[in-house]
Formats: C-alpha cells, sequence, structure tokens
C-alpha cells in the first residue's frame, strides 16, 4: 500500500515530551551547544505541527548535520568513544525529530530515543537517575502507544496509562531476568570513564597530598560485616605502601631484587614461598566482610590486615594489600576475610630490609642524629619507638589541616620547627626516623574508621578518611603497625577527623555539607541516603557473576548452564502466564459514562442536604422528592431531569461538550438554591423561638 | 520449486480449513489467533540486544536492567497484542453487488468483548484495509470493498483481520472465512445495436403508442438525455452528440434477448446485455430480460435494474459458485 500514514495528532505531544525528557540527562551533562539546540530543534518541530512553520528543505538539514558533526568535533575532539557518541546520538536525534513527518520516522525516533534513554547509564547510576529513566521510558512508549492508534480524536491520557500499565507489568519480568540471565564477563574492553581523573589514594606522598582529600566527603567505600564490626581503633583500611623516600615523596616502589610474578598471588596463578607461609599460618578469620567500593580508577583494594579475598582477578601482594587485576572503572564489590597472622616467622631478607632501610644520603642531618643517638641509647628497637612515639605526644605537635610549607629538609623542618602537620607530616617523619636508626619501615596508606550506619549496620568510609600510617619490622613479632598521628591527635582514631580537628578548632568541610552535617534531621536524613545507595550499590549496581553463582546456588544446588536456562524459563513462564491469566480474566468493573457521574454526583449532593433517597430511584421520583423538600429549587431539578433523560435515555446527544456543561450548571444552581434554602431556615428559626 | 510452494498452499489452506471453519459468525480464541513479530519488532529486539552487549562490555548492571525491561515489554506486548484481538466476534452482513473488473462491498460487523479492540485492520485479500476500533461490548459495522474479477457468486477468500496494537513489535491476526460472497455482475460490454425486441411480443396498444412518435427535429445532447434518443447517425458522421426530439415522450416495453446476440461467445453476451440494461435504465425505459434460463417480467426503475443484473449475474455457469 503505497499510503503515507501520517503521526496521530494525539501521539505528537508524547514524541515531543520523550525526546526532551530523553535527551535531558544529557543536555545537563553535555556541551552548552547541545543543551541550546536540542530544544530550539524540539520547539521548531512543534512550530511546524502548528503550522506556523513549514518543514526544512534539504538545504536547511544538510548544513544542521555538518553543524552538529563539527560541534562534536570541537567539543570532544574525536566522533568515537562513548562521550562523543553519545553527544552525537542526541543531537541526531533531535534532528530526526525535526524532520519526523511520516510514521516511520516515528518509529525510527522512537527507536533513537530508547537507545538516548539506556546511554544516560553511562555517566549516572544511582537510584534517583534510575527512577527517572524509567518513568521517562513510560512516556517513549506512550508515543509508540500512540502512533499505533490510528483513531482520530483520542485523548492522550489513554496511551499514557496503556504504557503505564505494560511496564508495570514489564518489571517483574525484567526482575527475573536480572536475576537469572548469566552474566559474562565483558567481551572486549570498554571504558568510559578513562578520561576521568582518578579518585582517592594516589601512588606517591608528599606533605599536603592526605590533606587534600581530607576536604572531600565522596564515598570511598562501605563494608558489610557478618558478625562484629571492629572498633574505631582497629579500623585500619591498607590500600598500599609506600616503600621509597626521595627526601620529600614517598611512593609505591618495587624493590629491584623481586620478580612480579613472586610479588603478587593470584587465585589462579603460582604460589610463591611466602604465600604458602601465610596459608600455613592463618587459623579462623578474625573478621570476614564485604566491602563495595566506588570508582577509584586505581586497582587498589582496601581491606584490613591480613586480607584474602576469593575473587579470581583480585591478588594478595607480598606487602599484605589486595589489588584488583585491572583498574576499578565501576562499583566493585569483594569479599575478604581478613586474619591476624604473626609473620615474624618467615623472617625479613637482607634484600627487603635494605630496600625498607634506605634513605637519601644527604639532607635531614638533625634527624638522623637524633635517630642515632637515641637508638643507640636505647635498649632495642622497640623502646627506641616508645620513646619516640612518646616524643610526639610530649611535644608541642599540632594536628591541622593547614600546615605551613617545609623547606628542602622536609623532616628537620617539620620535627624542629613548623610542629604543625597532618597526618602524612607525622607518619613521613616517623618512618624516617625509623629507617635513620636502622628499623626497617614503609609507610602504608588507606582510610582509618568510618562511619557506622545503624539502619544498616555496615561502615561508611569517606575520601575524608583518608590516612596514613606507619609499619615497622621488629625482630620477633613481624610488620607492627604504628601511628604516630594516634599519638599527637588520639581522638582521630578513636572519633574521627571531624572530632580530631574540632579540637584545634578547625572543619574538614566548609560551606554548606559542613553546615549541614551538624543538623540532627539532616544527619538522619543522609544515613537513609547513604542505606537505600548502600543496597543499590550492593544488590543493583554489584550484582556480579560471582553474586550470580552465589545466590542461584543457594536455589539450584550446583549452578549449571542447563540449570540456569531452565530456571529462567520456568520462573519466565510462570510469571508470563500468571499476566496472561490475570489479563484474561480480569473482570473489569464498569466505567460510568459522563451524566451517569453527573448522576450520582446529584443523588449525593441531595442526599448530604438531607433529602432521603433510595438507591434506585428513577430521576422522576428523585426529582419529586427533593422537589419536596426544597420548593424554591423545583424548577431547576425539573429542567435537570428534562436534560438528563434526554441524554441518558433517549441519546439525544448532538453536543455532547455544552450538554455536559448544562447538566453542571444545572446541578450547580440546584445546589446554590439548596443552600440559601438552609442558609435562610437557619436564620428564621432562631427567631421562631424568640 | 513452484510445485512444492503449490503443494505448501495447498497443505495451507487445507489446515486452515479445518482449524477455522467456514461460518457466518466468528468469535476470535486462541485457536484462531496469529501472532509473529513485525519488523519493527526484531529491530527492538535487536536494539535490546545491542543494550545487553554494551552492558556486558561496560559492565553496567543498570544498562543490562534497561535491556531486560524492553525484552520484559516485548514480552508483555505479546499478551496485549493477542488479547487486542481475543474476544472480538465477527458478524457477516449485507452486501453491495459491483461490476466483474471493479469492485463490490461486503459489510463486516464486529461486536466488542469485555475489553476494548483498538487499530483492527480488515481487508479481503487483494483489496484496500480498513482501520476500525470496537470499545468493550459495542458493535462497528464495517463496509469493505471486495475486488471481483468474474461475473457470478464470488467468494471473497478469507477476510484478513489484522492488529499491532499496542506497541506496533507484534502483529496478530486471524484469517476468517465469514461464508460471504459477493455478487458480481457481468461487466458492461458497450456497444452494438440493442437487443431489443421493440415489443413486438406485446400488446397492440403499445404498438399503436409507438407508432404515433413524430419526429420533430434534434438539438444537441444535454446529459440527462436518454441514449436511445440520441441521433446515432449524426454522431457516426462526426456531428456530435444531438438528441432526437419527438412529439411524445417515448414510452415503449422492450425485451432484452440472449438469443438476440448472435456471435458472440456467453460471457459477452451477458456484458452485453448488461449495458444495455443500465442504457435503458438510463433513459428510464422499461424493459424485461429474456435470458436462456429466466425471464423477467418487464419494469422501470432501480429494482427492475437491481433483478436484472442479479439475473445476469446469476445465469448459467455464473449460478455456481465462482
Amino acid at each position: 500500500m503505497a499510503r503515507v500514514y501520517q503521526v496521530p495528532r494525539h501521539a505528537f505531544p508524547w514524541l515531543i515530551v520523550a525526546a526532551l525528557l530523553a535527551s535531558l540527562p544529557h543536555l545537563w551533562r553535555g556541551p552548552l551547544w547541545l543543551a541550546l539546540t536540542v530544544p530550539v530543534l524540539l520547539g521548531w518541530r512543534m512550530l511546524i505541527q502548528r503550522g506556523v512553520l513549514t518543514m526544512p528543505g534539504k538545504l536547511v538539514r544538510v548544513p544542521l548535520l555538518l553543524a552538529v558533526v563539527g560541534g562534536t568535533l570541537y567539543s570532544h575532539g574525536t566522533l568515537l568513544g562513548p562521550e562523543a557518541g553519545v553527544t552525537l546520538l542526541v543531537a541526531a536525534f533531535a534532528l530526526k525529530m525535526l524532520e519526523m513527518f511520516r510514521l516511520r520516522d516515528a518509529y525510527v525516533a522512537i527507536i533513537l530515543g530508547s537507545f538516548v534513554l539506556a546511554t544516560a547509564f553511562l555517566f549516572a547510576r544511582d537510584p534517583l537517575t534510575t527512577l527517572y529513566i524509567g518513568l521517562v521510558l513510560v512516556v517513549v512508549m506512550a508515543a509508540l502507544v500512540g502512533i499505533n492508534d490510528p483513531e482520530s480524536g483520542v485523548s492522550p491520557w489513554r496511551h499514557l496509562r496503556k504504557s503505564g500499565g505494560m511496564v508495570l507489568q514489564a518489571l517483574p519480568l525484567m526482575l527475573v531476568f536480572f536475576v537469572l540471565v548469566p552474566r559474562m564477563p565483558p567481551l572486549w574492553n570498554l571504558q568510559v570513564n578513562q578520561q576521568q581523573a582518578k579518585t582517592g589514594m594516589s601512588d606517591s606522598m608528599s606533605p599536603g597530598e592526605v590533606s587534600r582529600l581530607s576536604r572531600q566527603s565522596g564515598i570511598a567505600f562501605r563494608v558489610e560485616f557478618e558478625g562484629e564490626v571492629p572498633p574505631a581503633a582497629q579500623r585500619y583500611w591498607r590500600g598500599l605502601t609506600y616503600g621509597w623516600f626521595d627526601g620529600r615523596r614517598w611512593s609505591q616502589a618495587l624493590p629491584p631484587e623481586v620478580q612480579r610474578n613472586d610479588y603478587l598471588r593470584f587465585a589462579n596463578g603460582p604460589s610463591p614461598d611466602w604465600y604458602e607461609e601465610l596459608l600455613a599460618e592463618r587459623g579462623e578469620p578474625d573478621w570476614r566482610y564485604r566491602v563495595v567500593m566506588e570508582r577509584t580508577g586505581r586497582q587498589w583494594l582496601y581491606a584490613l590486615s591480613v586480607p584474602f579475598s576469593d575473587r579470581q582477578d583480585v591478588a594478595l601482594a607480598r606487602d599484605l594489600r589486595l589489588l584488583r587485576k585491572d583498574d576499578i572503572e565501576t562499583t566493585f564489590d569483594y569479599r575478604v576475610e581478613s586474619y591476624q597472622i604473626p609473620v615474624a616467622r618467615q623472617g625479613l631478607p637482607e634484600w627487603e630490609r635494605r630496600f625498607y632501610t634506605t634513605l637519601p644520603e644527604r639532607g635531614n642531618s638533625q634527624a638522623r642524629q637524633m635517630a642515632v643517638e637515641w637508638r643507640a641509647n636505647a635498649t632495642g628497637d622497640a623502646a627506641y619507638i616508645t620513646r619516640l612515639l612518646l616524643w610526639f605526644n610530649q611535644e608541642d605537635f599540632y594536628y591541622t589541616l593547614e600546615p605551613p610549607l617545609l623547606s628542602e629538609n622536609t623532616v628537620d623542618d617539620f620535627l624542629f620547627r613548623t610542629r604543625r602537620g597532618f597526618c602524612e607530616h607525622y607518619a613521613s617523619s616517623f618512618a624516617y626516623m625509623l629507617r635513620a636508626a636502622g628499623i626497617p619501615a614503609r609507610i602504608v596508606a588507606g582510610y582509618q574508621g568510618g562511619e557506622l550506619n545503624p539502619l544498616g549496620d555496615h561502615l561508611l568510609v569517606r575520601q575524608y578518611d583518608a590516612h596514613v600510617w606507619v609499619e615497622a619490622w621488629l625482630e620477633g613479632q613481624g610488620w607492627v603497625e604504628f601511628d604516630p598521628t594516634g599519638s599527637v591527635a588520639p581522638t582521630r582514631i578513636e572519633q574521627g577527623l571531624d572530632a580530631a580537628l574540632a579540637e584545634y578548632g578547625e572543619s574538614a568541610l566548609t560551606g554548606l555539607a559542613g553546615a549541614l552535617r551538624g543538623v540532627p534531621l539532616f544527619a538522619r536524613l543522609s544515613l537513609l541516603a547513604d542505606y537505600i545507595e548502600f543496597g543499590w550499590a550492593k544488590w543493583v549496581l554489584g550484582y556480579n557473576q560471582q553474586n550470580q553463582l552465589e545466590f542461584l546456588s543457594r536455589w539450584l544446588g550446583e549452578v549449571t548452564p542447563q540449570r540456569m536456562v531452565m530456571a529462567l524459563a520456568a520462573v519466565g513462564g510462570v510469571v508470563m502466564v500468571t499476566m496472561l491469566l490475570w489479563m484474561l480474566w480480569r473482570v473489569r468493573r464498569p466505567r460510568l459514562v459522563w451524566w451517569q457521574r453527573e448522576h450520582r454526583l446529584m443523588v449525593r449532593m441531595l442526599t448530604r442536604r438531607g433529602v432521603p433517597l433510595g438507591l434506585h430511584m428513577t430521576t422522576t421520583q428523585i426529582v419529586q422528592i427533593a422537589g419536596e423538600h426544597y420548593p424554591s429549587a423545583r424548577q431547576p431539578l425539573q429542567d435537570w431531569q428534562h436534560c438528563y433523560d434526554a441524554i441518558a435515555y433517549r441519546k439525544d446527544i448532538h453536543d455532547p461538550v455544552s450538554m455536559r456543561q448544562q447538566l453542571r450548571r444545572l446541578r450547580r444552581m440546584i445546589r446554590r438554591r439548596l443552600i440559601r434554602r438552609q442558609a435562610l431556615s437557619r436564620q428564621t428559626e432562631p427567631s421562631r423561638e424568640l | 520449486m513452484n510445485r512444492f510452494g503449490g503443494l505448501v498452499k495447498q497443505l495451507w489452506q487445507r489446515w486452515l480449513q479445518r482449524r477455522i471453519p467456514p461460518s457466518r459468525k466468528v468469535t476470535l480464541d486462541q485457536r484462531r489467533i496469529f501472532i509473529f513479530p513485525t519488523g519493527y519488532g526484531f529491530l527492538f529486539l535487536l536494539i535490546a540486544a545491542l543494550l545487553f552487549i554494551g552492558g556486558i562490555n561496560y559492565e553496567n548492571n543498570l544498562l543490562l536492567g534497561f535491556s531486560f525491561l524492553l525484552v520484559g515489554l516485548f514480552l508483555i506486548a505479546i499478551l496485549h497484542t493477542f488479547r487486542n484481538l481475543a474476544g472480538v466476534t465477527l458478524v457477516a452482513g449485507g452486501m453491495r453487488a459491483g461490476f466483474a473488473g471493479a469492485c463490490g462491498a461486503l459489510e463486516v460487523r464486529l461486536q466488542g468483548g469485555t475489553h476494548a479492540h483498538r487499530s483492527l485492520w480488515l481487508r479481503w485479500p487483494g483489496a484496500v484495509a480498513e482501520e476500525v476500533s470496537v470499545e468493550a461490548g459495542e458493535q462497528q459495522a464495517l463496509w469493505l470493498s471486495v475486488g471481483l474479477s468474474q461475473r457470478g457468486r464470488q467468494h471473497p477468500g478469507r477476510l484478513r483481520l489484522e492488529t499491532r496494537y499496542p506497541l506496533g513489535l507484534l502483529r496478530s491476526w486471524s484469517l476468517i472465512d465469514l461464508d460471504h460472497p459477493c455478487l458480481a455482475w457481468p461487466k458492461p460490454l458497450p456497444g452494438g445495436e440493442c437487443p431489443a425486441s421493440g415489443g413486438e411480443d406485446d400488446s397492440g396498444q403499445q404498438q399503436q403508442r409507438g407508432g404515433s412518435e413524430e419526429f420533430e427535429g434534434l438539438r444537441s445532447y444535454v446529459a440527462g438525455d436518454s441514449l436511445r434518443m440520441v441521433d446515432w447517425k449524426s454522431y457516426a458522421r462526426g456531428r456530435g452528440l444531438n438528441t432526437k426530439q419527438f412529439s411524445d415522450p417515448a414510452e415503449g416495453r422492450l425485451w432484452l434477448e440472449w438469443q438476440r446476440l448472435v456471435g458472440l461467445d456467453p460471457e459477452s453476451r451477458y456484458s452485453r446485455l448488461c449495458y444495455w440494461v443500465l442504457e435503458l435504465d438510463r433513459a428510464g425505459e422499461r424493459y424485461g430480460l429474456i435470458l436462456p434460463d429466466g425471464v423477467l417480467e418487464p419494469d422501470s426503475g432501480p429494482l427492475q435494474r437491481e433483478q436484472a443484473l442479479d439475473m445476469l449475474a446469476l445465469s448459467g455457469s455464473g449460478g455456481a459458485d465462482g
């Protein structure tokens, strides 16, 4: 059939609204020109629909398309990649909307629109965005229902009701698929966020870097414990260690003697000696927990010492920390069992001892001299360390987020001159003093503490919980943690950064976030939001192959592909059949037609005014009884009856709109008479008593 | 290959015949409804598959969820599209005959079931589709044109009732034999002498009246003038259409006879007779019809015309189901 089908008039509003709502998240995020172009194009299309403008020809559309491509190149420098691709897609979608004329164009536009809508998930994954996208999908589907209904004069709301119902019905199916469709590892490696900045800890530390993190309230990770939650003073989340000091900066480094293979142990890789020894030593785990961490763009995972993970792509490093094979670009979760293992029996090989006592040959002479003297006077390493910590505690060291700048000899300058610093200053100088005394030492970077959310009973660790501390090798004890910051500001370890800073009259969070933290309602709300977000991250964003296997093995026993397919078919089938039966056998209550509704309103009004009316009275009876009670309203009542009977029984409807108005007008007139009558009787009654 | 195709078609028709036997009134249920995705439905699934691959590759569960929601919508659309057709009752209605080679029309009445049936497309094979919506419990009547190929009682084939509502992702349809034939009159074949015996067999009264007509002259043809009054001889000489003027209006009683059309095959005779029936009707003449298998008493007016045409349609082999 060569007929050209046009977009039905009643479907058009949904098409425009759907296009605008679907592009909105991208307009918010994308380049400015896009945010201006898309509404202009959609407005243009609306004016065309109104007949104000005409459809643009190729002479307009082709330059527009070129301009869009040029704009994308200008904003992103490329046409490839998710960011540029989405910009181009959104702009092309708006152009398609502009030239949408035939029904076929509308079909294409709807497919494009759902694609545009889905791509919003590449950039935001919070529950609110998800809810928004779900609602917009209802609108997109309403447009699809609309263009499939060529009947003219249909109410657009009918489409929305239909699509809303369908999306609601599709949700259980989506849930079934979400849980049961086997997850696969990525087919090829694609990352959206590669251009995005890395967050959290970095692989080296110079004075001032951790304090920068302390001003951020972003979430680093959340931890859910099985069983007891460790006390605040034991929550040292190890992320990475810095073994190399160049006089100013501590950085992560691998001793030249050690091979990467020997340094990392993956579940499916070879097992180095040190790992075997650890396994032999470990008994029952002290803590079992699940960490759900936010994107960092780094490999490092955070855990309590000594951590073992069950994930295939997670390795344990020789310096007792976990790291993932690839960078963490999305929400990542892992289960950890932490054991307190005395690693002393393994001993420290000579090369490692040398590596962990290396210092720059020159500089910081005062500190070095003091270390050598004190060590010579001490009975052992432990005594020396104790004296050093006591010194930190008793001298007038200040814990502050805004330390003064340090000169070239950072350690000397800090220990003997400024004495104001943040954890990195204390850890850095403390580790220096240990190494200067010949004690193997390294700096551990990670997070300390975390806020317990009583709703979910989970720990929330934020960026401002970032912390560095020191580990020293003590003969017979192995690597032992020392936290010089704790000697200076014990509150930091026990109660967190805010409390510690408050003692010194400072605050990490300035502005609105800082001010709101003190408000109890806001605190409770933010706990609730955190609880929801954690559930979201755990169950929705973090539902991966691993979790799926765990979850399914509870129901299916051994999880085989056949069983998964069978479970999927069975559960999906049950949902479908239930819905089919519900749809086929659902008996709908007959909906009242407008005049029946008018009738009901009338009866209600009269009953309220004290007219005794039965349930199934004819209009004649109603009008008669009401007329007896309110003689003044008799005339409009009769008019109403006349009008109603004409509509309802003789089906004498030429102009539904005006007849409806007339019926309503009569009802209101009757009501006014009724009210006046009541008011009159109220006035007259007391006078009668007088 | 062609023979194989023919065989498949035959088997399909036989199967349909068993599954949906001809009936003047059919209520659609799951036995009679077929459903299959449209091209757009496949495109929709392809988009869902692309989003699934995207979700896997970006390790993005929400993208996966979105693609699952699309698939869920597709599955739910199966139920809705099916339900949109299920429960509707079709009843064969009236019939408007037409000439062979043109179109006739058949009325189909649709009775809604417990729910509304929106955007139903109905069409006989080879004809243009019509769209109709039926609300719950209401009735709609629809005249559908039928292509008529040859004279006689014609079976239009199976009525195709199709819907894509609500999402256009699936097409559910049924092929219904409403046992609803359409009558095809012969295709008018213009020309020739009027195969009429101008009332020879009739009473003398008519003849006398015919003889009393006096030729008065010619005037140029005006639309609506009887073609019998046209001076065909002058037309053949290229003088244009002129109408003969008689003092009395011609009112005869003509018998159109099948037998008079010698030298023509039977179908052409019906066609020629059909042409003359139309002509005489337009001229407002009284005419009768004598066919090998029937006689129609002379009369004039639309009813006569209808009867004459129906007779022509059903005469001879045309009486058999065409």
